[in-house]
């Protein structure tokens, strides 16, 4: 609104009445004083103060001249001396008339008139005595008396004249002031009707003006009707008490009573009859007993309702209240939702029934590959023991084949197992430090006999140097290069599949899988990381395999928050690239790579419980730690595994988790609170499924390692020797190399000073520990909590004499007190921790340490 | 206005003309006589007409008024018989009295003038007998300050004075 308009607008509300009122007002008053004018007017007109002047000055004239007549005729004796008295007499009347009547005053102020008439009174005067006197007399003065009466005829004639001019010019003025009143009057009434035009016009313009608003709002009642009528949705009017004032078409149709009978009748009662209506009061509707408008989220709620032929229907209320002319009244837009239900519901269990399916099929798929792979151990077992026993060359071949289809066939049954693992959303990306180089020959080892069997040939090649050792995650990667690896030699025939790796920067690996192979069409390059996906289904059969492949390496991929993609000329072959984050260890690392695969060692002789349901997995146990010269005792579960471990004392025991009668946990849980003679040593679990809030609860358990299913040989070993104090890793230097991350010293004071077993106890807790606190260093730490963790880590540190940490943590430490975020001594303690935590196992696996 | 008179002078002229009535007993006056009545009446003492002195006037409870005029100054006091009296003692009928005075000055009253508190036939000016130079013998007074209807023209012409007759017509 432009401002003058704002302004007149804001003029006008307030100044409207104040402006008709003084109109009023001023319109009054001139008609009051018009009224009063005309009032004195009029009344100055209706009570005459005059008498006829006109006619008295005639008449005293005519009075002179019959006195004077009378006067002569007596002198010639035709008239008496009684006439000559009368006529004297009435002319003398007369002329006191003039002198003292109140008419003649405004005449008796003018010099002329008041002069003649004092002649005239002088000359009356003079005269009465002989009026009076006797008739002798008055006879003798008759002549004198005529002469002097005739002498005043100018007297009288000046005085009738004065008096008319007198009365001439009264009358002017007054006529004068009559005019000036008419005209006043005039000038009033034309205001007056001026004023009552722009009444009229006003008033005809309201008349206007409410004859549209009138038209507007039958329109708008007609449009509100008709939109009222058409509505889907009921609609009722009530009153505060909640009975119908007025409902729509389709209530009447929804609930199938007429007008007349839902009138007036109570809605609750008529139309939700199975509604309990104090609940309904003290639920759903009570702002209606609140005598209040409900709030938005009151407005909107269901009841059962029932129609006059008994049908029941959920029905959806949506309410609101509003004035009306007799107090409150509610306006409620009913919805028979017995469809929509019926149709959620259908949903909905379609829903569940899909779901289950689902859920049943995912169970399926893990507990299948679970129950495949126990078999599949002994069989793997069993072909690595066979190996130590004495075989000729076609005997070891057969072994070879047999080996490598097992493990196909196992890797298969992981893969579904992966794949259900995923989808359960368990897998978290781990940080461990690796060499890569050891990865892919590792993986080319594995997949040699599927490239044999077609006839491939595969090679590895660094573009730019090579990495070496790096820290990520290298079960996911070896498992996403083996899956891009197998896929390309499934396609490829008497052709080439090329690894490529590439560091991108310093953060970032790529590898790049190339084979020469049939080639995806390019519309088919995107569906091929599908699950259960393959570009040419003709190929299923010749490829085999689950075609869960590369829909696995994908969701790894995207675990490891990296990418994956293809390109591919059909015919000609394809290229899958992988791009991973991953960290240079960096130099200097005494770090042991956990995919490193060593020749078994001679190790200390151990008393080994192998506490185990299953036949074959424990036949397996048996061979293998009777071949590194160990003893077994067999347990067939948790319950005979602790009544073993309260009668004897082993050195360590492997445990089983999942087993009938007791499981791992519960059995590890009573040795450790038996008090037995071997409540105190080692026991590692065996577990197909090593989560890392599994470990936690093992540990919990009381199992402070944990060795995966299907035990392989060389962990096995490695940690038996870890827990016998067999001779150190050849691949770890001595202490002395641990480099500056180590102290050496503190370490071996540590572990006399506790013994063996409870050294390597508290040495893994340490390592647990520090790994726990570690992954809490994450942002939205607040730096006093990163402070006091800091502080008693490096307090753990020291204790172990893992100087470089402890020295990270004080600097941590000290930031985070100061309230400053410690950002690059953070982001460096993850390696610094890996290459500490690799010495230190490196370090301690030394007995003389 | 003159017109008027004249034309009145002639209607009462025509009703004088009309005849005398039967008269009745009113004694004859004593003294001067002051006053004739002639025309529609039912009593009389001279012929046709009735003929009153003062004594005769001043025996039918007279009245006084008090009051201002246009031709005297200041308050008068006037004493006289009210004219519905009179009207009543000559047991008149007609409509209309024709009033006549010495000058010959003629005007017509109307019956609704004769009422009570009405005008008066004024004798006495301020207790005083009224000459002819006073407007006597008597002088037609209405009651002009105690009621305003009777300050107009007309009733300021029927304010006969120096009266000395009066016919009644129909």
């Amino acid at each position: 609104m432009p401002p003058l308009h704002a302004f007149r607008a804001k003029l006008r509300r307030p100044a409207r009445p104040a402006l008709l009122v003084a109109g009023i007002a001023l319109v009054a008053a001139l008609v009051a004083w018009m009224a009063v004018l005309a009032l004195r007017e009029i009344d100055d007109l209706g009570t005459a103060n005059s008498d006829n002047v006109q006619w008295s000055l005639a008449q005293m004239d005519v009075e002179y001249l019959r006195f004077r007549l009378a006067v002569a005729d007596a002198q010639t004796g035709t008239a008496d001396l009684d006439t000559v008295r009368r006529r004297f007499d009435v002319f003398y009347s007369r002329m006191s008339t003039l002198a003292a009547g109140e008419v003649f005053l405004p005449l008796r102020g003018r010099a002329e008139f008041e002069s003649a008439r004092q002649d005239i009174a002088g000359f009356l005067e003079a005269t009465v005595s002989l009026i009076d006197g006797p008739d002798a007399e008055l006879r003798a003065a008759l002549p004198d008396i005529a002469t002097q009466a005739a002498g005043h005829a100018e007297d009288v004639r000046d005085l009738s004249l004065a008096g008319l001019a007198a009365f001439a010019e009264l009358s002017d003025e007054r006529r004068g002031e009559v005019m000036a009143t008419l005209a006043r009057m005039a000038l009033l009434l034309v205001v007056l009707f001026s004023g009552l035009a722009l009444l009229a016009i006003w008033l005809l313009r309201l008349n206007r003006l409410s004859e549209r608003r009138a038209r507007q709002v039958e329109e708008t009642g007609n449009r509100m009707r008709l939109i009222v009528e058409t509505s889907l949705d009921g609609i009722i009017v009530s009153d505060a008490d909640g009975r119908i004032l007025d409902l729509n078409q389709s209530a009447r149709r929804i609930f199938g009573y007429s007008d007349a009978e839902a009138r007036g009748a109570e809605a609750l009662s008529l139309f939700f009859p199975d509604e309990d209506p104090e609940r309904a009061r003290e639920g759903a509707l009570r702002f209606i007993g609140a005598q209040r408008r409900p709030n938005p989220h009151e407005r909107q709620f269901e009841l059962v309702g029932r129609s006059r032929d008994g049908r029941t229907f959920p029905v959806e209320i949506s309410v609101d209240r509003a004035e009306g002319p007799d107090g409150p009244i509610y306006v409620s837009f009913l919805r028979d939702i017995s469809r929509r239900k019926a149709a959620e519901e259908g949903l909905t269990e379609a829903r569940d029934r899909a779901l289950a399916g689902e859920k049943a099929k995912a169970e399926f798929l893990a507990v299948m590959s679970h129950e495949m792979r126990t078999p599949l151990n002994g069989l793997l077992g069993s072909i690595q023991i066979l190996r130590d026993t004495e075989l000729d060359d076609r005997q070891s071949g057969l072994l070879d084949t047999m080996h490598s289809s097992g493990d196909l066939l196992l890797g298969l049954v992981n893969d579904v197992l992966d794949l259900s693992k995923y989808e359960a959303g368990k897998m978290r990306p781990e940080a461990r430090v690796f060499d890569l180089q050891q990865l892919f020959d590792s993986a080319v080892e594995t997949t040699a006999p599927l490239a044999a069997a077609n006839d491939n040939v595969v090679s590895v090649e660094w573009i730019g140097p090579p990495a070496g050792d790096v820290e990520g995650d290298p079960r996911k990667l070896r498992q996403i290069l083996l899956n891009l690896l197998g896929n390309a030699l499934k396609f490829t025939h008497g052709g080439r599949v090329d690894i490529e790796a590439e560091m991108l920067g310093r953060d970032r690996l790529e590898i790049r899988v190339i084979d020469t192979g049939i080639g995806i069409a390019e519309a088919d390059l995107d569906r091929v990381f599908q699950d259960f996906e393959r570009a040419d289904s003709s190929y299923v059969r010749q490829a085999g395999g689950t075609g869960l492949g590369l829909g696995i390496a994908r969701r790894l991929v995207g675990i490891l928050g990296g990418e994956i993609g293809a390109e591919s000329e059909p015919g000609e072959g394809s290229l899958f690239w992988v791009r991973v984050p991953i960290s240079l260890a960096g130099a200097g690392t005494a770090g042991v790579p956990a995919a490193r695969t060593d020749a078994p060692r001679p190790a200390v002789p151990l008393s080994v419980l192998v506490v185990e349901d299953n036949e074959i997995n424990r036949l397996v146990a048996r061979e293998m730690l009777q071949a590194d010269g160990h003893t077994v005792t067999e347990a067939v579960n948790g319950r005979a595994g602790v009544e073993w471990a309260e009668r004897q004392r082993f050195d360590v025991i492997l445990m089983d988790i999942s087993m009938p009668e007791m499981d791992g946990q519960e059995a590890a849980r009573r040795i450790r609170a038996g008090g037995g003679p071997s409540s105190r040593i080692p026991i590692v679990a065996v577990t197909a499924h090593a989560l890392p809030e599994e470990l936690a609860r093992f540990r919990e358990a009381g199992m402070e390692l944990c060795v995966s299913k299907p035990i392989d040989r060389t962990v096995l070993s490695r940690v038996l020797a870890t827990i016998g104090g067999g001779d150190a890793d050849p691949g770890a230097g001595p202490a002395s190399e641990a480099g500056g991350l180590i102290d050496t010293e503190v370490l071996s004071q540590l572990r006399q000073a506790m013994g063996d077993a409870t050294f390597l106890t508290l040495k893994e807790k340490f390592l647990a520990e520090t790994e726990e606190t570690l992954a809490g260093f994450g942002a939205g730490i607040e730096p006093d909590v990163l402070a006091r963790e800091a502080h008693k880590c490096a307090g753990s540190c020291a204790a172990f004499g893992v100087v470089e940490m402890r020295q990270a943590l004080q600097r941590i430490e000290a930031e985070a007190k100061a309230n400053r975020w410690p950002e690059a001594e953070l982001r460096g303690l993850p390696a610094l921790w890996a290459r500490s935590r690799a010495a230190l196992e490196a370090v301690a696996r030394d007995p003389q340490v | 206005m003159f017109a008027a008179h004249l034309l009145r002078s002639a209607l009462a002229l025509a009703a004088f003309a009309a005849g005398p009535v039967a008269a009745q007993d009113l004694p004859a006056p004593e003294g001067e006589p002051i006053l004739t009545v002639t025309g529609a009446i039912g009593v009389t003492n001279d012929g046709d007409a009735a003929v009153f002195d003062r004594a005769m006037l001043e025996g039918l409870d007279p009245v006084q008024i008090v009051t201002e005029t246009i031709w005297t100054d200041g308050v008068q006091t006037f004493t006289g018989v009210p004219l519905a009296r009179l009207i009543e003692a000559v047991d008149a009928e007609g409509a209309m009295l024709s009033a006549k005075a010495i000058n010959d000055y003629a005007v017509e009253i109307p019956r609704s003038d004769w009422v009570e508190d009405g005008p008066i036939l004024a004798y006495l000016n301020n207790g005083t007998p009224m000459s002819v130079r006073d407007k006597g013998p008597l002088w037609v007074i209405y009651p002009y300050d105690d009621n305003p209807d009777y300050q107009t023209e007309v009733v300021y012409s029927r304010s006969i004075w120096q009266l000395n007759r009066i016919e009644v017509t129909d």
